[in-house]
Parts: structure tokens; C-alpha cells; sequence
């Protein structure tokens, strides 16, 4: 091999590596310890800036240092869904850990098939239903609930006459990253249902942004949204939700927040935000399963009547900037659905 | 409309006329994905540190700047493959800023900083106006200003300077240029430099109309300005041609989710057919008006 070509295929390699090790660094794996129960968090994306990741990560690892010897190790299995299954059967082929705990819709159908292959793995899904399969314990959120607050809220927010930013039309506006069928089929009708429940001639636009990251794209989507009348967004769109936060802020319109609480994302602009606790229930169940008293073959769903389903009220910024009859209607409607007077029931998809 | 595509369209417009300069001069810069990112997560940092936009637009240009710099080292002075050392420098990007970030704000994920300001908007405002020509002409950020300059600029620099001609014959024939006691490498190495300082700009612009920075906030807007470099003839007016196009069909595929009827997933692929479809069109018109005049020759 001549001189320049080797000096070429090294500088080449070495570039590579260089940018491998890189990007290997920013996403090193959590340090493992030597222990009795080892759990393994298998997070289908990256856990930083997903607040439910985070919530699933910090729940575990709560649960972890409460009991001695046990290990946790965080997995990132990437965007790619494809990519998924296969990172839950090589966690569960190595045979390494007495619990896979994970958070997404799609994962306990993915479980299911990896469970055919290693029937002994047990699995803790949270967010997803897994239809009382025998490996795994899955706790589903009652997200026609959820959505229905956020409904409820922007169908308040829209008809209200003391807010700077609300517009004649009776129109609210829901983004979402992908189509999917809870999407479809359980938030876009609860989300409008709540609306309508404000008033029944409140329209719903809905826009779809084609993936979970665009926030350029999100914010033209936000801004034709509100250029046709919608006042108040309802974002479920991952990193999107910036784009939409900046036409609200910019063309003057207000921003709901799904899952966790937004309001210090841009004080003011983000008017609601109806929350999940899935660190609570992750560090519950998990801290069940290290002491063996997790029941496996169990689907659960939780709504805002167990606790982890809730709009948060108690933020400082959403006190300073919703008016008083607005709070006091969504505290209204929080203790009939605590109280079991208003039953929304979470369908089977 | 034309207003939102002319927003769409300014970044992917600008970075394409950089990776026009490079492609002109014999080395196509498949590294504008992530040259553009650079530049947006420079801009926002510069802006967030001194509250000026206009100082994060030029480290924008100056941080896309170097990293094409890196580019040209590796691939004219070392001789490295250009779509090897692309991917490389694409890579790099992906994971060096998240890695940067992390040192500097502790996280890998979004940068959100309070009293972010974002790219102006160019508002005049006159006694008498013409409505539609108004719309047109003003209340765009200054980007689309920016865009349309560069257009005009790259077109002089290319085909009215012996600067543009010396790169336009690097691209054809490098030997010409050596015979004439000029140096090829210069030439690359200075277009390649362009590039990134047309990329920066162009993911400076687009992170801070949004006042935030966010990983992957280009979403594949450094290929798509790539694409317009050959959807436009490799030339500066094609360019700016294609890249509204694209934009428009954009705009057309958003504004449509909300009125036509038809499942929004199968509206999302709307810009890529009609792009592709314009082109197809144009491309057709163009051979066919060629081959007449053959014909009449």
C-alpha cells in the first residue's frame, strides 16, 4: 500500500472513530453493579428531553436505592421502532435480568413475541396494555381522561372573553407527531368530546406533523392552525412542541401541554397541562416486583381517579395566568372524575 | 401562502446556493445536513450568551464556516473520499453537538433560554399600499431578504467574476486552471468553505426563527437543499426555483390537512410528489423546446 493511501485510510478511520466515540459518549449507558435483582430499563428513544422517559428512568432508579443490591441499567433502544425488538430480545437473551421495565404502547406486543423465545423473562410495560399476558405486568393510563381535561380546558379557554389571545371562532387546534390508533381513536374524540362538552360548536383542527422532531415544520403547522382561528393548541408532538410554543408566541395563541408539566417551557403561552405520573407508578410497581410482590398476567389501566392521571393545578405559573373561572371549572370537573360521577372509560383498541 | 413558503424556503435556499458553490467547483458537500445543524446550534448559544441575533447569524456562518474547513482539509489535503469524509463531518455534527451541550448546559436535549430573542421580521409600513404586493413584498423575517440577495449574489460571483469562472472550470477541468499557474485547491477549498458558510447560515436562520435549539431541528433540510442544487440545473436562479417549490408544495400539503378530506399521512408525502412532479414537468418542457431547436438548426 502506498503512502497516501494509507495515511488517507487512516486519517479516514480515525475521523470516524472519532465521531463514533462521540456519539457513543453522549449516550454512555448508566455503570452496572454487582447485585441480587437486576432490572434493565429498555427506553424505546432516548431518555433526554422525553419528560416520560425521564419519569420511568427516575421512578426505577428510586425504587432500586430503596432496596439493597439491586442494579439498575438504563438501555436506549433509539427512534427506530423497527430496532425495538430486537434490543428486548438480546436484553432477555442474555438471561442478566429478573425484570425489563419499559414505556410505550407498542412494547407489550413486542414483549409478547420476545416472550415466545424466553417464556421465563418478566416484563413491567408501563403506558401500554398487554392483554393479561402471563410475562408481563403492564399498567395503561386512562388517556381518553387525559385528553378529555385538555379538551375541556381549551373548550374553556376558547369561549372565555378575558383573554388576550382567544379569537371569535369557536376553533381548537390538535397537533400530533404520528397518527396512531389511541391517537385516532381515544385522544383526538376525547379531546374533541371535552371541547364539546364547553360548547358542541367548537370545531377540532387537526394536523399531523409526520414524525416526533420538527419543530420547523411544527411551527408553519401551528401558524396555519392559528391563521384559520384556533387559539389554543393541544401539542403531542415530541420535540415539535417547540415549533408550536413559537407560532403561539409569535402569531399570539395558547399552547396545552400533554403528559407532563410545560408551563415554565414559555410562561404564559402554555396555558394547560394535563399530566401522567409515571415516575409514581414506576417507582411503585417496581419496587412490588423487587420485593416479589408484583402480580405478572395483570393489565391495569389508571385514570385520574387512582391518582395518576391528573391536570396540574398546583403551578404557580398556571395560577398567575388563568383566570379564576376557568381554574375553578377544571377543579370542578377533576372531583367529578375523582369522584367517579363523570366515568370516561379508557376503550379496548 | 407564497408568504409561508417564502419563510420555508429561505434556509434550505440558502444552504443550497453553498452547496451549489461547492458542486460548481468539483465537490458535492453531502455534509450540509449537518453543517446546517452546527450553525443552528451556534446561533442559539451566541444569541442566548449576547442577546444579539445578529451576531448569532454571523457565528453561524463562522461555525459552519469551519467545519467545511475541516472538510476541505480532509478531503483536498489528505486526499480522503468526499462522501466518506461527508458522512464523517454529518457524524461528527450528530454527536459532537449533543456532547458539547451537555458540557456546557448539562443536557443533550432541548436548549430553551428566556428572553430568547428570535429573527425580526421586516415590517414597512406605507400611506398608500397595494394589499397582495404588500404581503409579498413585506412582513417576511430576514432571512427570505437574506435568501434572495445570496440568490443574486451567488449568480454575479459564478458567472460575472473570474473568481465564479476559475470555479466553475475547477469543476470541469482542473488541469486548465493549474496550466494557467492558478492553484485547483485553492478554488475547492475556498467553495467548500462557502458551502458552509451558506449551510451555517441556513440552520442559523431556520433555529432562530424558533428561539430554540433541539436535536435534529434541520429534519433533513441540509439533504433537501442538496437535492435542489440538481433539481435546479446547478444553477443559482434554478436553485432558488427548487427550493420553492418544495416549500410551496409544502405550505399546499399543511394548509390542505385542515380542509381537504383526505387522510393526513398521504397529505405529509404531498411536497416530495409535487416537487418531484414540477421538476419532472420542467425537465420535460425544457428537453422538448431543446430538441425543436435542434430540429430547426
Amino acid at each position: 500500500m502506498d503512502t497516501h493511501r494509507l495515511v488517507r485510510t487512516v486519517y479516514g478511520i480515525t475521523i470516524l472513530a472519532a465521531a463514533v466515540l462521540l456519539a457513543a459518549t453522549a449516550c454512555a449507558p448508566d455503570e452496572e453493579r454487582t447485585v441480587s435483582f437486576s432490572i434493565a430499563v429498555f427506553v424505546p428513544g432516548v431518555v433526554e428531553g422525553s419528560p416520560t422517559y425521564e419519569m420511568l428512568v427516575e421512578g426505577v432508579k428510586r425504587a432500586a436505592e430503596e432496596r439493597d443490591e439491586v442494579a439498575v441499567r438504563v438501555i436506549e433502544g433509539g427512534f427506530n421502532q423497527a430496532e425495538w425488538g430486537e434490543g428486548l430480545t438480546s436484553l432477555s437473551a442474555t438471561g442478566e435480568y429478573d425484570l425489563i421495565v419499559s414505556s410505550n404502547p407498542s412494547l407489550p406486543e413486542i414483549a409478547a413475541e420476545v416472550a415466545e423465545s424466553f417464556p421465563a423473562q418478566r416484563f413491567l410495560i408501563l403506558d401500554g396494555y398487554g392483554d393479561n399476558h402471563e410475562s408481563m405486568a403492564t399498567v395503561q393510563f386512562n388517556q381518553r381522561e387525559q385528553a378529555f381535561l385538555n379538551g375541556y380546558f381549551a373548550g374553556l379557554v376558547t369561549t372565555h372573553d378575558g383573554l388576550k389571545h382567544t379569537r371569535d371562532e369557536l376553533r381548537i387546534g390538535l397537533l400530533a407527531g404520528q397518527e396512531y390508533p389511541i391517537m385516532n381513536e381515544v385522544i383526538v374524540p376525547a379531546f374533541t368530546l371535552g371541547a364539546q362538552t364547553i360548547d358542541p360548536d367548537i370545531e377540532v383542527d387537526f394536523r399531523v406533523l409526520g414524525n416526533w422532531y420538527d419543530a420547523g415544520t411544527a411551527n408553519e403547522l401551528a401558524g396555519s392552525m392559528i391563521g384559520r382561528g384556533a387559539d389554543v393548541i393541544l401539542t403531542i408532538a415530541g420535540g415539535g412542541n417547540q415549533g408550536v410554543i413559537a407560532a403561539a408566541k409569535e402569531r399570539g395563541g395558547y399552547v396545552l401541554w400533554f403528559d407532563s408539566s410545560g408551563y415554565d417551557q414559555e410562561p404564559g403561552v402554555v396555558l394547560g397541562s394535563s399530566i401522567i405520573r409515571l415516575d409514581t407508578i414506576a417507582y411503585e410497581r417496581t419496587l412490588q416486583a423487587i420485593d416479589g410482590d408484583l402480580s405478572f398476567g395483570v393489565s391495569e389501566v389508571v385514570g385520574v381517579r387512582e391518582g395518576y392521571v391528573d391536570f396540574d393545578t398546583e403551578d404557580s405559573l398556571y395560577q398567575r395566568h388563568v383566570p379564576t373561572d376557568i381554574r375553578a371549572e377544571i377543579g370542578k370537573i377533576l372531583e367529578r372524575l375523582r369522584s367517579g360521577d363523570l366515568e370516561l372509560e379508557m376503550p379496548r383498541l | 401562502m407564497i408568504a409561508n413558503s417564502l419563510g420555508i424556503m429561505a434556509p434550505i435556499l440558502i444552504a443550497g446556493l453553498g452547496g451549489l458553490l461547492s458542486e460548481r467547483a468539483g465537490v458535492l458537500n453531502i455534509s450540509l445536513e449537518g453543517l446546517m445543524l452546527t450553525g443552528a446550534f451556534a446561533a442559539i448559544v451566541v444569541t442566548a450568551a449576547t442577546g444579539s441575533v445578529l451576531l448569532g447569524v454571523l457565528t453561524a456562518a463562522v461555525a459552519g464556516a469551519l467545519l467545511a474547513l475541516v472538510f476541505s482539509i480532509i478531503s483536498i489535503d489528505f486526499g480522503s473520499n468526499i462522501f466518506i469524509t461527508g458522512l464523517g463531518i454529518n457524524l461528527l455534527a450528530a454527536g459532537g453537538i449533543p456532547f458539547i451541550s451537555n458540557q456546557l448546559f448539562g443536557t443533550k436535549g432541548v436548549l430553551r433560554f428566556a428572553e430568547m430573542p428570535v429573527l425580526p421580521r421586516l415590517d414597512l409600513t406605507f400611506e398608500f399600499r397595494i394589499p397582495l404586493v404588500h404581503d409579498l413584498l413585506f412582513g417576511h423575517h430576514v432571512g427570505v431578504y437574506l435568501g434572495i440577495v445570496l440568490t443574486v449574489l451567488v449568480w454575479v460571483a459564478l458567472y460575472r467574476s473570474s473568481f465564479g469562472l476559475r470555479v466553475r472550470v475547477v469543476g470541469v477541468n482542473p488541469e486548465t486552471l493549474r496550466l494557467r499557474g492558478l492553484s485547483p485547491e485553492r478554488y475547492k477549498r475556498i467553495a467548500i468553505i462557502l458551502s458552509g458558510i451558506g449551510a451555517g447560515l441556513g440552520g442559523g436562520l431556520l433555529a432562530l426563527r424558533l428561539g430554540v435549539y433541539l436535536p435534529n431541528i434541520t429534519s433533513g433540510r441540509g439533504w433537501i437543499a442538496l437535492v435542489t442544487i440538481y433539481l435546479g440545473y446547478r444553477h443559482p436562479g434554478g436553485v432558488l426555483i427548487a427550493a420553492f417549490v418544495f416549500a410551496f408544495a409544502e405550505t399546499v400539503s399543511m394548509a390542505a390537512q385542515g380542509v381537504i378530506a383526505l387522510p393526513n399521512t398521504v397529505l405529509l408525502s404531498l411536497p416530495y410528489v409535487l416537487t418531484v412532479l414540477a421538476m419532472v414537468i420542467y425537465s420535460a418542457v425544457r428537453h422538448s423546446s431543446a430538441r425543436r431547436v435542434r430540429y430547426q438548426r
